[in-house]
């Protein structure tokens, strides 16, 4: 803000208030009018269903806790919400575990086609989701490319395909990491893309093996990169809906599907707005938690000389 | 101003307190706005004449349903009638009731809505329909009375039935042998454990339990906690056989034609749609009786365009339409004058399309109002979730 002030040569009042000026309200006041209108607002609008205080009925609408109650009294929800975030958390680490050696990949091994091979990364998201979920149904189904391949190198019969392929919990979990791999990746490349080579050559300078100087040295470096690539799995998929709804089958159903039945056909707002924010509240504390555990990784890689 | 730069003196005034202030009116407004959706004011439009309206109809409906998608262009007597005489309405399309719902109590004021008739009791409760004026409706007396009968809350007339099917399960006849005589309990046959498809509705699969179980699930009384309970263990345990709950009629279609499925609760159109791809099929006639579905129209309280309304619904119900949408989608009419020479005799024998008795008990379970929908949600949803 101050920087025009910084350059011209006549020297600013040393105490100078900070106000707001027009340029922070312009450039903060739309996405945050934005952000209470469609974020902030709705929010409130769910916290009354949840309560009782808004009704689908209107004439039904009575302050009541016993949506709150019902759920957190061991409900089959909230059992869904933790097998939810089981599966959530398995897609995250088999997502991060891929996606570091592409990274890795890009970032150290492959100077010259490195934006080439990014162009690759982000390719699929040329495609729409729900055509990429699609396609994953024509690679998994019992006629699909995978079955079929089976069934070609006689590997198994036609009338027996591959179980758990698809409609099922692993369908889900398979999907789910082919669709985030290249939102992993990117956070983990920016990261080893920005590492500080010379520290690798003081490291094999120090006689360090690869192996020791990865584990030593590119390896906590990049954690930032790892954590921020968890997040942006961990996070959109404890909500899935989209995928469950496709390729889930009986087992794969998340918490995502609840609420969208519980606004949907059940029209019992009052519970899916208790289940949509408690799925709010658990996200936000995770969010405060990955951001000091994001601070301690980055003061526990920071050059302390 | 203490600083160097001029500044326009308004701007002062916006300090981070007053930003807040401004959000958190905005915040109010639009909140109060979303609350204060529900007006109960009368019933409009009764009086006057269809002169007097402005005639811009809107109709909330079914993709499918709309001119001139429904009946054709040149079909005479379906919608072209009403189009030539006012002016072609506006649709919106629904995908579901309860989204039609959902949109209605969100602010939305289509005139005319084309819900099933299970949800109509919930558009009475959402105050948001009034009875039609059965003597505007020339076609009325030809409907079929046990569905006109079914459309009727305290006595009055809210919902004109109009289009109707079974819903029954269909099968892969080169890949499975029903077990005796032909019966829901196909959808529990462990010999057909990964190949069977259950539809994904909060209340229909505990309906066909209770039918299986030789109750009758439509009465309400039946449903103790503890018959409840029973029926949800009983789905889960049955849950290791089903490949998937499908929710979309299309997506099952899919699943029949490449196999993924041979077993499953299946609309008319699914199984005209397998015939058409030279699948071996069959409808199945479960020896407790077919579910079925039965949609039509409710008339909005606070229309504008109530004698167009009626005169759309009043094409919509006649024996002209009838004759269009039972060859074209397989669907039954309540019109029940209609002349049924040009249908394929074997869509006409799959589907009773000649048998006003078709829809009665216990050969049919026509669909109605379940009170306690959310009670049964709850427990499809715990089937689900296990």
């Amino acid at each position: 803000m101050s920087s025009d002030t910084d350059t011209v040569p006549t020297p600013a009042p040393p105490t100078r208030r900070r106000r707001v000026d027009l340029g922070t309200f312009g450039l903060v006041g739309p996405p945050v009018v934005w952000l209470v209108v469609f974020f902030v607002v709705p929010v409130i609008i769910a916290g009354a269903f949840s309560v009782g205080i808004l009704a689908f009925f209107q004439d039904e609408a009575a302050f009541s806790l016993d949506g709150w109650i019902d759920f957190l009294d061991g409900s089959a929800y909230l059992h869904l919400f933790w097998k939810s975030a089981r599966m959530s958390l398995i897609v995250s680490v088999i997502a991060v575990l891929l996606a570091y050696p592409v990274a890795y990949f890009m970032a150290l091994c492959a100077p010259k086609r490195k934006y080439v091979l990014l162009l690759m990364i982000i390719a699929p998201f040329f495609v729409s989701y729900f055509l990429r979920l699609l396609a994953m149904k024509v690679i998994l189904g019992d006629q699909g490319v995978i079955n079929s391949l089976a069934y070609w190198l006689g590997l198994r019969d036609p009338d027996d395909p591959i179980p758990a392929l698809i409609y099922s919990q692993p369908a889900v979990i398979i999907t789910l990491v082919f669709v985030y791999v290249p939102l992993v990746a990117l956070p983990i490349f920016v990261v080893l893309e920005n590492l500080d080579r010379r520290l690798l050559e003081a490291a094999t300078d120090l006689g360090a093996s690869r192996l020791t100087a990865f584990r030593a040295v590119t390896l906590p470096l990049s954690l930032p990169g790892v954590l921020a690539g968890f997040i942006f799995v961990f996070v959109p998929t404890l909500g899935e809906y989209f995928t469950p709804l496709l390729v889930g089958g009986t087992g794969g159903f998340m918490f995502g599907n609840s609420i969208a039945d519980l606004y949907g056909p059940s029209l019992d707002w009052q519970t899916g707005s208790v289940l949509s924010i408690f799925l709010l509240a658990v996200i936000a504390l995770l969010m405060v938690l990955f951001g000091l555990a994001g601070r301690f990784l980055a003061f526990r890689s920071a050059p302390t000389g | 101003m203490t600083g160097s730069k001029p500044q326009p003196s308004w701007e002062s005034a916006i300090n981070r307190r007053r930003f807040v202030e401004l959000g958190m009116l905005a915040a109010g407004t639009t909140f109060l706005a979303a609350c204060g959706g529900s007006s109960s004011g009368g019933a409009t439009g009764a009086s006057g004449t269809i002169a007097d309206e402005p005639g811009n109809l809107s109709v909330l409906e079914w993709a499918g349903y709309e001119y001139p998608a429904y009946g054709g262009k040149t079909a005479t007597g379906v919608l072209q009638g009403y189009v030539d005489s006012y002016q072609a309405p506006k649709y919106t399309f629904l995908t579901s009731d309860d989204q039609a719902l959902a949109k209605v109590r969100a602010g939305f004021k289509p005139d005319i809505v084309h819900p099933c008739v299970s949800y109509v009791q919930d558009w009475v409760d959402l105050d948001a329909i009034q009875p039609w004026d059965t003597a505007l409706l020339k076609n009325f007396g030809d409907l079929n009375p046990s569905l006109v009968k079914g459309g009727q809350v305290d006595g009055k007339q809210y919902f004109i039935p109009a289009d109707w099917g079974f819903s029954s399960p269909l099968y892969r006849s080169d890949k499975v042998e029903p077990d005796g005589e032909e019966s829901w309990n196909l959808f529990y046959d462990k010999r057909y454990k990964g190949k069977i498809s259950w539809w994904d509705s909060p209340v229909e699969n505990f309906l066909i339990y209770g039918y299986t179980q030789g109750f009758d699930p439509y009465d309400f009384a039946n449903w103790t906690d503890t018959q409840l309970t029973d029926a949800t263990k009983f789905l889960i345990e049955k849950k290791k056989l089903v490949r998937n709950f499908w929710s979309s009629g299309t997506d099952f279609d899919a699943d029949v034609a490449n196999g993924n499925v041979w077993v499953g609760y299946a609309w008319g159109g699914s199984y005209t749609a397998a015939k058409a791809k030279g699948l071996e099929v069959v409808y199945s006639e479960p020896k407790e009786g077919r579910l079925s579905w039965n949609c039509g129209f409710v008339l909005a309280k606070e229309t504008k365009n109530y004698h167009h309304a009626h005169a759309y619904v009043d094409d919509w119900i006649g024996a002209a339409s009838a004759a269009w949408i039972i060859p074209n989608y397989a669907y039954g009419h309540s019109n029940t004058a209609v002349a049924l020479g040009g249908v394929d005799p074997a869509l006409v024998s799959a589907f009773h399309l000649d048998d006003p008795t078709a829809l009665e008990e216990p050969k049919a379970h026509i669909e109605r109002y379940v009170p306690d929908r959310r009670r049964f949600a709850k427990a499809w949803d715990e089937v689900k979730a296990a």
